[in-house]
């Protein structure tokens, strides 16, 4: 970091009677990321102030990390959105923010808490009456009402007096407003720009001189996306063509953004009444041949293990999507956790093959969900796909996504034609990797059956002592079988060997990722293996990886170490080499948490 | 011709009810024409639900409760099957309550057909959601699907059959197909079909049961006057049995694939190369924000 105070010299204390700002101020400070939370009541409009600096902040080449809380359990409508920018990927909330914007009391209290210590407080005092220490208050409802009439614009207010204390361009925050205000008409673009005038002018007048800033970097050409967007967007490419689902944070988004994608394509979403219509529509789909998904969380996915075991005893292709959040029972809704894991594996009554997967990124989210499209029709039996609700729900700039490489896999899918060239059809028909055929309803030529109850070759009814010990084998074998077919981990190394080993699974792929970068600054070597096949534990990675490192510590979030544990149950010679990081508070992992657990602090 | 799946002996005891719906089904689907790689057959749970293993036709055997939500999920998947879904009185008014009501409020095109007995069979003779008060000591009062599915504003059609009577049954079923085939909406028969051994009804049911469309006054494009008839039926402690709502033909709501699928390419036709649909992918991963 770098201090560049001479390029903006400091300005006199303020003498405006717009606004209060604290002194002495501290000289211009650039940073290499930069955090700010914006909070207030439901409809201050701290969504759109997050994304006007969002905007900006891709102008300038940075990316973003974008996050959204919603504290249901404190009264009133408190919503805060924070947004870190940086000239690194980054893909996780940092530990402390540098500036608060509060637009009442509520938003300054739960926002202190998050402040670095030398952090600022930009606070409308029109609503918080009293001056706030290390605060700049200006009057942004009663400025914008009196000069526009409409308090509502208080938000590009508050943008503008921002703009000013991180030195933005002079002429970018007004390009920022039209590039999100032009379409909504010249009325409503007017006075956002005049509101943004008057929130600089008066951090300007209350002589307001730049504090911090990130200098511009070379991040262009990215989406600003999460994982919930990709999914569906994975889906569509997929060659997903049926959905239902049940409306459940934070797993909601990605049936609404496929209510928008899918039909174009001769696609089919539903709203279900409860998971366990929805489970069942999807199980109905897949018997029709096409490739079926849902989503849910927690409270969904209890009901829908009933359906999800069917899928595995009738041998049809499902994908399910947990976006995991705090349990049980209804626990948080809008909270990050890990901690459907251990269900998952064991899900349901009676034993059945199930692929559990688990993206890192919004990116490989798309991979993914594609790959676990693939993997359920190939396979023939359901897939999970685990997600957290960090990155279901915050939005990161990401590659673009890509359809070079993609390929769709319909397995021992029959056609028309194939099926003319069999002699007999029989639904479970035994082969050497446990996958039968499968025509569809609809397929000239041909009828089957399929069903949860035991059955023969045919689908009959059976319990018959032979056939059922062939029938567990076939299913249960494809665990194995599929083996080299499922998604690889990824190794993010210093070297062949290191001291410090990480693993860990969905989100914490960015706090683990930084916390590389601050080892490495400190000479500590680490290995990171990111695990993206849980289920079954593909044990010939992680056995290598394990031997590479002195020491490997699990991060998850949950109280038991849910993955830890399983890696354990699978390899038990390997126990004394496994540590667990836990976090289970809710709120996701930082980069410093994940360092300080490592150096014992 | 490719041997496909074979039908085995039926599991029902002599003189079950539901011999006759299999045979009405199989007797609606040859005069309808319908060739079996079309036609599904989606059973429940309970005696009557293993009717699929019974018929020569695509079987999907649902989890109790669940079959309704499955047939769902399958027309909508591929619009152009046929669609029955049959089960018992517990499966569809115990366990499968929810996906009962809201099979009417969804409105796709499929039959759906309730092998009424009053009982438990597979699980000996419990009682059901239909029990008379006193059977197996309930003092529960006996749900009645019929008046609840006309109670729903939404153009189904809403039936009830006897075993006793397969002429009029099939006759029923075919209708009820016809209207799926239009993609008019979702068609619902109860038909009272007597357990022999645990619950033998077909006496009684045979002196309780009361055809609507004989009486003055009878028709089932008017709710009000159904219900109006049936109440006084079911006040004179008769059965009320027949059609009970019937769209009128000019209805012009289409079924919920219809819908959906205006061009009738559902899921199933849907064409999933990446080659083919490169463009428009293109186009939606570029708009992704």
């Amino acid at each position: 970091m770098t201090t560049s105070a001479a390029r903006i010299p400091p300005t006199p204390a303020p003498t405006s009677p717009t606004g209060i700002a604290p002194e002495p101020r501290p000289p211009l400070e650039e940073l290499a990321d930069l955090s700010i939370m914006i909070g207030g009541q439901g409809g201050d409009g701290t969504l759109t102030v997050s994304d006007l600096l969002a905007r900006y902040f891709r102008r300038q080449g940075l990316y973003i990390y974008t996050s959204r809380n919603v504290l249901s359990r404190i009264r009133g409508g408190h919503a805060d959105a924070s947004i870190r920018a940086s000239r690194d990927p980054i893909y996780a909330e940092k530990n402390q923010v540098e500036v608060l914007l509060a637009f009442d009391r509520e938003a300054v209290e739960i926002g202190q808490a998050e402040l670095r210590s030398d952090g600022i407080i930009v606070y409308d005092s029109s609503v918080v009456r009293d001056p706030v220490a290390n605060g700049f208050g200006f009057p942004f409802a009663t400025l914008v009402g009196g000069a526009i009439g409409q308090p509502i614009y208080k938000n590009t207010a508050a943008f503008g007096a921002l703009s000013v204390l991180l030195g933005f361009d002079a002429q970018a925050p007004n390009q920022v407003i039209e590039g999100r205000f032009a379409r909504r008409g010249a009325e409503l673009l007017d006075k956002n720009r005049r509101a943004l005038e008057l929130g600089r002018k008066a951090a300007l007048d209350a002589g307001v001189t730049p504090r911090w800033t990130v200098a511009a970097g070379t991040a262009h050409d990215l989406v600003l996306t999460n994982a919930n967007q990709c999914v569906a967007l994975g889906f569509v490419v997929g060659g997903g063509r049926f959905f239902a689902g049940y409306p459940i944070t934070p797993a909601t988004e990605i049936m609404e953004y496929l209510t928008r994608y899918l039909p174009p394509f001769h696609g089919v979403v539903r709203q279900a009444e409860d998971e366990l219509a929805a489970i069942n529509m999807v199980i109905g789909a897949a018997y029709a041949g096409v490739r079926a998904m849902t989503s849910t969380s927690g409270p969904g996915l209890s009901l829908m293990t009933e359906g999800i075991g069917h899928a595995g005893a009738a041998e049809l292709p499902v994908v399910v999507v947990d976006c995991a959040r705090v349990g049980p029972s209804t626990g948080q809704p809008t909270r990050h956790e890990q901690s459907d894991l251990s269900h998952l594996a064991n899900l349901g009554h009676g034993e059945y093959p199930r692929f559990i997967i688990a993206p890192g990124t919004p990116e490989d989210a798309f991979v993914l969900t594609i790959d676990a499209l693939n993997l359920a029709e190939r396979w023939r039996l359901p897939v999970l796909l685990l997600l957290d609700q960090a990155l279901c729900q915050n939005t990161a700039t990401s590659p673009r996504l890509s359809l070079n490489g993609i390929h769709l896999d319909r397995g021992k899918r029959l056609t028309a034609e194939s099926v003319a060239a069999l002699s007999e059809y029989r639904s479970y028909a035994f082969t050497d990797d446990g996958v039968s055929p499968f025509a569809p309803p609809g397929t000239p030529g041909v009828y089957g059956t399929v069903t949860g109850n035991e059955h023969d070759e045919w689908g009959h009814v059976s319990v018959q002592v032979a056939n059922r010990r062939k029938m567990m084998a076939k299913r249960m074998g494809k665990m194995e079988r599929a083996g080299d077919e499922l998604p690889k981990g990824r190794i993010y190394a210093d070297g062949p060997t290191a001291e410090i080993g990480f693993i860990g699974f969905g989100s914490t792929w960015g706090p683990i990722r930084e916390a590389q970068r601050r080892l490495a600054a400190e000479h500590r070597t680490s290995r990171f293996y990111q695990a993206r096949t849980l289920y079954p534990v593909p044990t010939h990675e992680i056995g290598p990886f394990l031997d590479s490192v002195e020491v490997a510590y699990v991060v998850e979030h949950n109280y038991t170490g849910q993955f830890a544990r399983l890696l354990r149950e699978t390899m038990p010679d390997r126990h004394c080499k496994l540590r667990s990081i836990l976090k289970y508070d809710g709120h996701s992992f930082r980069a410093d948490e994940i360092q300080r657990a490592v150096e014992g602090r | 011709m490719v041997q496909s799946f074979r039908a085995v002996q039926p599991i029902w005891c002599p003189g079950c009810g539901d011999f006759g719906v299999l045979a009405a089904v199989k007797k609606a689907a040859a005069e309808l024409k319908i060739p079996p790689h079309e036609l599904v057959v989606v059973g429940g749970i309970g005696c009557s639900g293993a009717i699929h293993n019974f018929y020569e036709v695509n079987g999907m055997h649902a989890l109790h409760g669940r079959l309704l939500a499955q047939a769902i999920g399958l027309k909508l998947a591929n619009p152009r099957l046929t669609v029955v879904a049959a089960g018992g009185d517990g499966d569809g008014y115990a366990i499968g309550m929810g996906h009962f009501m809201h099979a009417f409020k969804k409105n796709a095109a499929i039959l759906y057909l309730v092998m009424n007995n009053e009982t438990y069979g597979l699980t000996k003779g419990q009682a059901s959601p239909t029990s008379q008060i006193g059977f197996e000591g309930t003092i529960e009062h006996p749900f009645d699907a019929v008046l609840t599915a006309l109670s729903v504003p939404v153009p189904n059609f809403v039936a009830r059959t006897f075993s006793g009577d397969p002429r009029t049954m099939t006759q029923t079923i075919i209708e009820a197909l016809r209207f799926n085939q239009a993609h008019r909406g979702f068609a619902f028969i109860e038909d009272l079909s007597p357990c022999v051994t645990y619950n033998d009804t077909y006496k009684l049911w045979r002196e309780k049961v009361l055809d609507l469309s004989k009486l003055p006054g009878y028709d089932p494009t008017d709710r009000q006057k159904m219900f109006e008839l049936y109440l006084a039926a079911r006040e004179q402690g008769r059965i009320p049995i027949g059609v009970m709502h019937r769209p009128k033909p000019d209805q012009t709501e289409a079924s919920l694939e219809a819908q959906l699928l205006p061009d009738g390419i559902g899921p199933a036709q849907a064409e999933l190369s990446i080659d083919t649909n490169r463009g428009a992918y293109e186009k939606l991963l570029a708009n992704m924000g």
